[in-house]
């Protein structure tokens, strides 16, 4: 029987001085030990390992008997009286085994879970795991660091819950689970922070930068993919719970503000011959900008957020974790909340043109417009548009000018370029509106940006279609500035440039339309005589979606396109047909 | 002093006395900033713009409620003067104390956080008063690495810097251990200043100057002459240099995305010209400067004609090549490798790129990889005699490498054993 064998050999080790302990010893009160709690004696073992005499057999070959311990507790359910007495032992074996070996012993067992049973054991042996640290002398702080990191990387698999059902139902356990880690830490901060109050030099830097980077990894998972906004009938939101006390963790150790600036450098070539500290940066990015949203926008610890900084520099600061999110792989829901808290902190037209010196006011946008043009996700779209029209709106005149200037050249999509046209437009307008209104819209500047905008891709060839979003801007423009522009204020200078208008814009349109149009019918007229003649048209390609495929487009369909191509045709002809009336008219006016 | 005002709270009677008695010091004299020393400076000078400086202050709103405070968080405040940093009544503010006075400021919304206010504790059109005592400043590190401190004598005017590639009009006087080595009026190319024996670090501080600005560089050796010092001017290797520089006017050189691709390619070929000359000459940093134009004008460049395509892959090819060499010469031994990469990416088999890689690794003791780099030359080009005897260069590091660890770890275990036995 299990228990007479771990009897047999308790009995040998006791009459045993421990230097004489040997190898085969340990094995076997490991397997004993381990047979008794399989066969169900945890209460027999719990007396082998309460009694005093054995102490100094379980102070050695106790830590041995973790896995099956641990193994043994998730099994049972919990109002068994084995899981009860398994618990017992486990907190008797951290009073007396050896501090090291119980840790790596610990240690092991979080290693080697996966999957479901990753947050029970984590949650189950935080407590000793803790006592045990505190009983390490030497490399304590390397330890804590190794424990925090290895739980660490054991949750980052794992799912993040994200609605409101996934976070009350909590299925692997995390949330509780990210919460019990962070106060499973709170007692080594408060020992760096005694240890700072005493003395400016912190002894125990070690153990200071180990928690940092605990911090750091928990900015980045689950953090950065978690859902943080106020759910109602959640009253305590773990993540929120979570986040804020991180945040009272780097506050606490002095780290908070020091972070959230240490990521602004000058954007100039910089000399780096610390390679390292170079990919640690590029590693923090992300969880820089974590803290930032988490500071700005859900307000943790704002209270402790100097109040005299100027918004557009909180704004410089915040572009560089804009863009890092931007361009990071993991698609995160903070970056638009954190890019419009920002801006919505600065008054319109109050952004002055030099930030557009930084880098990554430039590059923000037109990343901005990818999300426009290529996210699938709809409401996504939508919402960059408005972060971007915000953005737009908060520069002074000459930045307005100078990110149309970019945007025009940079977006290639028709749909924003006929955006860009239509906001210099009102800006025409409201410099038209003001006397001595702003020199960037009217005047020789405003001149070289209509040459951006009044002129067709590829000349008469340019595809009509594909273009019409941009070319009705266009010439809405061109139209609003013939009739509230006149010809002898001309403040704008449309009518000094009309010849090369004409020449660069409205008459290739007018050969492109009728290019267009002719086509166009000439294809209707091939349809209708080919359906004439046979039902089944002959498919010239054909569209698999999901491995699916599409059904081919009966004529009616391919009718109904051409046709709608044609009324847009007309619909710029028409635009084209008031333009050139009004030329017409002022110039026989003068 | 009345009994009303002597309960009234400090911070109202304070308030009350900057909107009588305060100084109004703005540029405009609108009143937005009024001031009252409470205590003087015990030094003459006021810190200049650009200066990192140092306070500590208390701030409340107008109905005497305390919304912030450095000494709750036990630590000085920092900033850079006069650069938009801070709200514009500070900018205004600290730049007429004095190191060691204390002063109230009291700042009208459109000098601090005007509509907008600022969540959560400064409502919108809120008037702010502030308590402020400068403890220290020094002059702005420009590249957070010690190599350039900045002094701005005079502000420049306007907004933008010179970019590198622009054209600038500088006055200029170089003094090292207090005497005058140089002095003139010279324009150039910014990145190209070695022409007129004018170190690197003048092109990099020019980069962040304005339109008439004056201002004191002072130059740490790698950003000055460097190792070869100036014979010419009688400059010892590594010296230190301070510089009075005038920009008194600039053209910037094109943004990357205003120019179209023909232009970027003939760029290109003046640019590859100009970064060879420095190379020979041994002035690697500028070299840098030079093919890094050429990688950003080029390798996002998309929408190229066959023709153009094959121009620009060729362009880039000998930039990275020559960029890898540089970085070895600089010892920026990963940058070297990523150069490389690079390189091989648009020729695999190209033999320059596969043997100053492999030098790159050897540097970096990846003896393995430098290896195989090495090997991989040979099989392009089995003629080559410097990769062979690096291959056995390799080969010899390796084991030595290996004997060396074998030591290390042999005492390691030893001494673990002999700690743990204590």
């Amino acid at each position: 029987m299990a228990v007479d064998e771990l009897q047999a050999i308790i009995q040998r080790c006791q009459i045993l001085e421990e230097a004489d302990f040997r190898g085969e010893d340990f094995n076997l009160f490991q397997v004993a030990g381990q047979k008794c709690l399989e066969d169900g004696y945890a209460a027999q073992l719990l007396e082998v390992v309460q009694n005093e005499k054995n102490k100094v057999i379980i102070k050695n070959m106790g830590w041995n008997l973790i896995c099956p311990l641990v193994r043994c507790i998730l099994m049972y359910k919990q109002e068994d009286d084995n899981r009860e007495h398994c618990l017992k032992i486990l907190d008797l074996l951290v009073q007396l085994c050896n501090a090291k070996e119980l840790f790596l012993g610990l240690l092991e067992q979080i290693e080697q879970t996966s999957g479901e049973q990753v947050c029970k054991t984590v949650m189950l042996l935080l407590q000793p795991l803790q006592t045990v640290l505190f009983k390490l002398q030497n490399k304590k702080a390397y330890s804590v660091g190794l424990s925090l990191a290895m739980i660490m990387s054991q949750l980052t698999p794992l799912p993040v819950p994200y609605t409101k059902q996934q976070i009350q139902e909590d299925k692997l356990g995390l949330c509780q689970c990210c919460n019990a880690v962070v106060d499973f830490a709170k007692p080594f901060v408060n020992e760096v922070v005694k240890n700072m109050e005493k003395s400016s030099e912190c002894n125990d830097k070690e153990l200071k930068e180990e928690l940092l980077k605990f911090c750091m990894k928990s900015l980045k998972y689950p953090l950065l993919t978690a859902q943080l906004d106020q759910l109602e009938s959640i009253e305590e939101h773990p993540f929120r719970r979570f986040a804020a006390e991180i945040i009272d963790i780097l506050w606490n150790m002095r780290e908070l503000i020091p972070l959230m600036f240490s990521h602004h450098k000058d954007r100039s070539q910089s000399w780096e011959n610390e390679e390292f500290a170079d990919i640690e940066r590029k590693n923090s990015a992300d969880s820089l900008a974590c803290l930032s949203y988490l500071m700005f926008v859900q307000q943790f610890g704002i209270d402790c957020f100097p109040v005299v900084f100027s918004p557009s520099y909180l704004l410089q600061c915040n572009m560089v974790h804009i863009e890092v999110l931007l361009k990071s792989s993991i698609f995160s829901p903070l970056l638009q909340d954190l890019f419009e808290s920002a801006l919505l902190r600065m008054e319109d037209n109050s952004l002055l043109h030099q930030y557009l010196e930084f880098s990554d006011f430039l590059t923000v946008p037109q990343n901005l417009v990818k999300v426009m043009t290529l996210c699938p996700i709809e409401h996504l779209r939508k919402k960059s548009l408005n972060i971007l029209q915000l953005f737009i709106n908060k520069f002074d005149a000459e930045g307005k000018y100078t990110l149309f200037r970019c945007l025009l050249k940079t977006s290639n999509h028709a749909g924003v370029e006929g955006y860009i046209i239509k906001n210099i437009k009102d800006q025409i307008h409201l410099a038209l509106m003001k006397v001595g209104g702003s020199s960037w819209f009217t005047g020789h500047h405003l001149i070289s940006l209509l040459d951006l905008v009044l002129l067709l891709p590829d000349g008469a060839e340019t595809d009509l279609l594909q273009n019409s979003d941009r070319i009705m801007a266009s010439l809405n423009l061109l139209r609003y500035l013939m009739i509230k522009d006149s010809e002898y204020d001309n403040q704008t200078g449309v009518w000094t440039m009309l010849a090369k208008i004409e020449q660069s814009f409205l008459k290739p349109l007018h050969v492109g339309l009728n290019m267009s149009k002719a086509h166009y019918e000439a294809e209707i007229k091939n349809k209708k005589e080919n359906r004439r003649d046979s039902n089944n048209s002959n498919t010239v390609c054909s569209v698999t979606v999901s491995g699916e495929k599409m059904p081919a487009m009966t004529t009616e369909m391919q009718l109904q396109v051409l046709r709608s191509a044609l009324f847009t045709f007309d619909l710029i002809e028409s635009v084209l047909a008031r333009v050139e009336e009004l030329i017409e008219v002022k110039i026989k006016a003068v | 002093m009345t009994t009303d005002e002597a309960t009234k709270p400090e911070g109202e009677v304070q308030a009350a006395a900057l909107a009588e008695r305060g100084e109004d010091i703005t540029p405009a004299q609108d009143r937005g900033v009024l001031k009252i020393i409470k205590r003087p400076g015990h030094e003459d000078e006021c810190p200049m713009i650009g200066d990192k400086v140092y306070v500590h202050y208390k701030g409340k709103l107008a109905n005497g409620k305390k919304f912030d405070s450095s000494r709750d968080r036990n630590e000085p405040f920092i900033f850079s003067l006069g650069k938009g940093q801070v709200i514009k009544a500070w900018d205004i503010g600290v730049a007429t104390m004095k190191k060691g006075e204390i002063c109230y400021l009291l700042c009208k919304p459109e000098y601090a956080y005007g509509s907008a206010g600022s969540a959560p504790k400064i409502p919108s059109n809120a008037t702010l008063f502030f308590e402020v005592e400068l403890l220290d400043f020094k002059g702005e590190d420009l590249f957070e690495d010690g190599g350039i401190i900045r002094r701005i004598k005079r502000k420049g005017e306007g907004y933008s810097n010179p970019n590198e590639g622009a054209t600038v009009e500088i006055h200029l006087e170089g003094f090292c251990g207090g005497t005058r080595f140089d002095c003139k009026d010279v324009k150039f190319v910014v990145g190209e200043g070695e022409d007129h024996d004018i170190p690197i670090g003048i092109d990099k501080a020019l980069e962040k100057m304005q339109r008439g600005e004056h201002c004191i560089l002072y130059l740490g050796p790698r950003y000055g002459f460097g190792e070869a010092g100036k014979p010419k001017y009688g400059i010892a290797a590594n010296a230190e240099l301070v510089y009075e520089v005038t920009l008194k006017s600039f053209e910037k050189a094109k943004e990357s995305w205003e120019m179209d691709t023909k232009e970027k390619l003939e760029q290109a070929a003046i640019v590859k010209e100009k970064g060879t000359t420095y190379f020979k000459e041994g002035k690697y940093l500028q070299a840098v400067i030079q093919y890094g134009k050429i990688v950003s004008w080029l390798e996002m460049e998309y929408g190229l004609s066959e023709k153009e395509s094959k121009a620009s892959n060729s362009f880039l090819l000998a930039a990275f090549l020559n960029l890898a060499m540089c970085y070895l010469k600089l010892r920026e031994y990963t940058k070297a490798v990523e150069c490389c990469d690079k390189a091989l990416g648009l020729d695999q088999d190209n033999e320059k790129g596969l043997y100053r890689r492999g030098e790159a690794r050897l540097l970096m003791n990846e003896f393995e990889l430098a290896k195989g780099d090495f090997q991989k030359v040979l099989e392009v080009n089995p003629q080559n005699k410097a990769a062979k005897s690096q291959i056995s260069v390799c080969q010899k590091k390796t084991k030595e490498h290996n004997e060396r660890d074998r030591r290390i770890y042999a005492n390691m275990f030893k001494k673990f054993a002999e700690r743990d036995a204590k």
